[in-house]
């Protein structure tokens, strides 16, 4: 990645991670848009896996530090993602709105199962509730909200000419 | 899937090993090691994060509740202009139980009934009655003065009329006892409807505007010394041989929310030192003043006793130097 691509990402990650401790909590929705994962995975993709898993294992302790009960948990759901996402981005790479839209709704869902499982604080009825009810539509709204930020930051996140 | 292949190496692997080992170490992490590791990240890294989302949740909750801070702001306006009024009346209450404290017995407190509406600014319903003891022309007062008279009486209320009716009456005086005369409404318009008049004051006996007028006892009806009004000056009338005073009445019919029926027997005792009149200020002066002169002629007995003494013992001494 040049530089200047670089520079790009960089402002565009601190932007989603601005934006996932001002918006979310602003729009206080009972299932808001996860900006974490949006700007995992829109490093990710430019990126190697192995890095994208260090880039999700920092976030994700940093993330498990205000929440103790899943300390661990959020870590191990991100690095996967990042290393997934980064992984499969080849099936990405289509300026295309639905695979996009795809991308960060399986994103999201993945970081949900993940966490939820390693997390083991809810079970039975009750986890399957949150797999198959709610950690969708959270992850719907992550893939509206991911796809805007896309529409926004198309300027900054397109890749320099050589 | 040829370049997913191409993007994926032997680093990689290792990379995403050690991170998952690294998350699952994080997730079994005893908890004496786990919270110091948390409260650093907290505090370091995450504290501008957190700071951030603490403001935008007290954005959001100020959102939220706009409504209901305009209604909680809108309920303490609406309270705080009723303040005035509460203060108001409790300060009357409070008169009013100083009031029965200085009258002791022989008054039964009542709450005037009903808000009085266009024609019935002259009488007012009590709600005590004949079985309180209250009779026909009991006397109606206040902490500030006379109010009116009940008219009529029932077991469980009564009806008096207020000095404002065209009917009533008072046999009245200055507070000094200088002129006596009878006060009843003035039947003027406007807010001169509102004010009292003293007629028949003999020719002699002028009054200064701002002396106290207070009922004079003549008649049995009314006690001597309830204020009445303030004389605001004189009328110009027809009469030769008697004046007309126009008075500002001590009790004003808006304020009466709660008054004291004077039982008979009270009324028929007096009210001496109830109310603070320029009566009971002169009366006192006048003690004053005689307790000065008492003083003054005490100590004129004790010199001169002085000086007797003084003699004697001048004379004694005069008397004992032949002796010897």
């Amino acid at each position: 990645m040049r530089p200047i691509d670089l520079a790009r990402t960089l402002v565009a990650f601190v932007v989603l991670v601005l934006l996932h401790f001002t918006l979310r909590p602003l729009l206080g929705w009972r299932v808001g848009p996860d900006f974490l994962v949006i700007a995992l995975l829109l490093v990710a993709i430019r990126v190697r896996p192995g890095t994208a898993a260090v880039l999700g294992l920092l976030m994700g302790i940093v993330a498990d530090s205000i929440e103790l009960h899943a300390f661990g948990a959020g870590a191990l759901a991100m690095c996967c993602v990042g290393f997934a996402a980064s992984w499969l981005k080849a099936v990405f790479f289509a300026d295309d709105m639905f695979l996009n839209a795809f991308f960060f709704f399986s994103g999201k869902w993945a970081f949900d199962i993940i966490f939820l499982l390693a997390e083991r604080r809810v079970g039975g009825g009750e986890l399957l509730r949150e797999l198959l009810v709610w950690s969708p539509i959270t992850a719907v709204v992550t893939a509206l909200w991911g796809l805007l930020t896309l529409l926004i930051l198309r300027p900054i996140l397109r890749p320099s000419r050589t | 899937m040829s370049s997913v292949a191409r993007t994926y190496g032997r680093r990689d692997t290792i990379l995403l090993a050690g991170c998952v080992v690294l998350s699952l170490v994080a997730l079994f992490l005893p908890e004496r090691m786990r919270e110091p590791l948390a409260t650093t990240l907290r505090r370091t890294v995450l504290a501008p994060l957190v700071s951030l989302q603490s403001d935008a949740e007290l954005s959001r909750r100020a959102w939220a509740t706009r409504e209901e801070r305009v209604a909680a702001r809108d309920s303490v306006t609406l309270r705080s202009m009723s303040v005035d009024a509460l203060s108001a009346e409790n300060a009357r209450l409070r008169d009013l139980l100083a009031l029965g404290a200085r009258l002791r017995w022989g008054f039964v407190p009542a709450e005037v009934l009903s808000g009085r509406g266009v024609g019935e600014q002259y009488t007012m319903p009590l709600s005590a009655g004949s079985r309180a003891g209250i009779h026909e022309y009991s006397p109606v007062v206040a902490p500030e003065g006379l109010v009116g008279v009940v008219k009529t009486t029932d077991p469980s209320m009564s009806i008096a009329i207020m000095w404002s009716h065209p009917d009533f009456r008072v046999s009245a005086m200055a507070a000094d006892g200088s002129a006596f005369g009878i006060v009843a409404a003035h039947l003027g318009s406007g807010p001169e409807r509102y004010l009292l008049e003293m007629r028949g004051v003999p020719v002699r006996g002028t009054i200064t505007p701002g002396t106290e007028i207070v009922t004079s006892g003549l008649g049995g009806t009314f006690p001597r010394g309830i204020p009445v009004g303030v004389v605001i000056g004189e009328m110009e009338t027809s009469e030769l041989w008697a004046r007309t005073y126009l008075l500002r009445p001590a009790v004003l019919p808006s304020a009466v929310s709660a008054v004291m029926v004077l039982l008979p027997a009270r009324a028929d005792s007096g009210v001496a030192g109830v109310w603070q009149t320029g009566q009971g200020t002169l009366a006192a002066t006048r003690a004053i003043v005689n307790a000065g002169d008492s003083l003054a002629r005490a100590t004129v007995t004790d010199s001169t006793r002085a000086a007797a003494v003084a003699d004697s013992a001048a004379r004694a001494a005069a008397t004992a130097v032949p002796r010897r």
